[in-house]
């Protein structure tokens, strides 16, 4: 993934290997490693697909944008940013850096 | 040894508090028809002889009309659909499992589609360097050991291959090792129910969660010589009143249109070893096979699943009038292979659930009365979580 520059915010994407599957609109993950199942409500789950490849913070909430219409964009980021915090404390992300 | 699918009624052995989750997620399958479930038999070949298998007589020949079991390249087509189809969950299991040179290659390829497994396995072939190998599989959710007794003697008077018992738990001490979860599943026969208290006795003192599994069938092959080694009535009932007591009481589950049916073809399915698709691995009914057709169409409009799920509580119609069918695990393998009907029964299926009302009805009457009941944990499966 290209990044137009050092300043930009770090990029996120999942674990490759974590076993999942979409419910309708909610996805569950299943984590053998510390043997925990994790349950993404429609929204979280949207981003867990958006995670598949390394997606910024900025990345995320604009195509959650055009998916969501109305939904303030500092709520959006807000959201996002506090999803990916719970994916990282809970070890489902698999690298986090500077871009 | 040849291992069942663990989900039918075990399944929340491996997730601790994440079963509410899963059960949810079952749920989901059930209700839509997704099998999120299956078990892959990789092959039939197994390196002991037990008594019980339900594969076939391990002390005869192999029938010669078999047909040839599935290449490598078709167990990984088969993944891919089954993962195309919605399956998270795939037991590997045989035979024996880690008899198939590819084993290692087919767990990579179920972590590359985001599939978890759980390997079914006898335990003799775990190795320290295939334990520390399994450890690698981020998506291994855990193996499953099967075990026969709680002495040498016993367990490999049925397994028929000395030194099994001491190789099966010196590769459940690998495992243990290098940190890789274990499960216990000990077989209840006739030649091993006297040891029932002190297999739970191991497996506490290992530390693992573990089942207690009375399941004994006729043989996929139609030889019943297996059900030589099955528990007799008396046996069960001083079972269920003595070391399983606290295992075997539970409360009475209802019995609507909408959960009667098992998860036979609705979230559960089976692939045998020569590409069979089963409703589950303990149901050799098959709807048709993965060299002849797409699996999806199979799973979506085989006359043989679309009959399965079809079936009303009045459909089976031992059970339907049964006082006893809220105490019983319906076992429809073990119907269909007594009886030669899905829908049929197993007396000895039958005679558990009538042990199960009674000592549930007791429990109840001496709790009305106030008596001393022993106070152990009613549960609601012959699985503990421990």
């Amino acid at each position: 993934m290209t990044m137009p520059n050092e300043t930009k915010a770090a990029s996120f994407r999942r674990e490759d290997a974590l076993p999942y599957q979409r419910l309708d609109e909610e996805t569950i993950v299943v984590d053998p490693r510390s043997r925990e199942v994790h349950l993404l409500n429609e929204t979280a789950a949207r981003i867990w697909e958006l995670l598949e490849t390394a997606s910024s913070v900025d990345e995320i909430v604009e195509a959650l944008g055009d998916e969501y219409e109305g939904a303030p964009p500092e709520e959006l980021r807000r959201e996002v940013e506090t999803f990916l915090a719970d994916l990282g404390a809970r070890g489902l992300l698999a690298s986090r850096g500077r871009a | 040894m040849s291992e069942r699918d663990p989900i039918c009624e075990d399944d929340a052995y491996a997730y601790g508090d994440a079963g509410a989750l899963l059960g949810r997620a079952h749920e989901w399958s059930y209700r839509n028809l997704v099998p999120l479930n299956a078990s892959i038999e990789l092959t039939l070949r197994c390196n002991i002889r037990c008594l019980h298998c339900y594969n076939f007589d391990r002390d005869e020949p192999r029938a010669a009309c078999d047909k040839p079991e599935l290449s490598t390249p078709e167990i990984m087509r088969v993944m891919d659909e089954l993962r195309a189809a919605g399956c998270l969950f795939v037991a590997l299991t045989g035979g024996e499992a880690l008899s198939h040179p590819d084993l290692f290659a087919f767990i990579d390829h179920a972590r590359k589609l985001n599939m978890s497994v759980q390997l079914l396995t006898n335990g003799t072939m775990l190795k320290a360097g295939v334990a520390a190998r399994l450890k690698t599989f981020e998506n291994l959710m855990g193996v499953s050991v099967s075990l026969y007794g709680a002495t040498a003697e016993v367990h490999d008077a049925i397994t028929q291959m000395p030194g099994s018992f001491r190789r099966t738990w010196d590769g459940i001490r690998s495992l243990r090792h290098v940190g890789v979860s274990v499960r216990l599943k000990y077989i209840l026969m006739r030649q091993n129910a006297h040891e029932a208290a002190a297999m739970r006795a191991a497996a506490t003192e290992l530390g693992a969660p573990y089942l207690m599994d009375l399941t004994v069938t006729s043989r996929h092959d139609g030889s019943n010589g297996s059900l030589e080694t099955r528990v007799d009535r008396q046996q069960l009932e001083d079972l269920y009143r003595g070391p399983l007591n606290d295992l075997a009481v539970r409360k009475p589950h209802a019995c609507t249109e909408e959960n009667f049916p098992c998860n036979c073809a609705r979230g559960n399915v089976g692939i045998t070893a020569t590409g069979d698709v089963i409703p589950c691995v303990s149901v050799p009914w098959p709807a048709g096979n993965v060299r002849e057709q797409p699996f999806a169409e199979i799973w979506k409009s085989s006359p043989v699943f679309e009959q399965i799920r079809g079936f009303k509580i009045a459909d089976y119609e031992h059970c339907a009038p049964c006082d006893h069918k809220s105490f019983c695990k319906r076992n429809r393998g073990a119907a269909l292979t007594a009886s030669g009907s899905y829908t049929g029964i197993d007396p000895f299926v039958c005679a558990q659930a009538e042990l199960t009302h009674q000592l549930a009805d007791e429990r109840e009457a001496a709790s009305q009365g106030g008596a001393a009941v022993a106070s152990a944990p009613v549960k609601a499966r012959l699985a503990v979580v421990r």
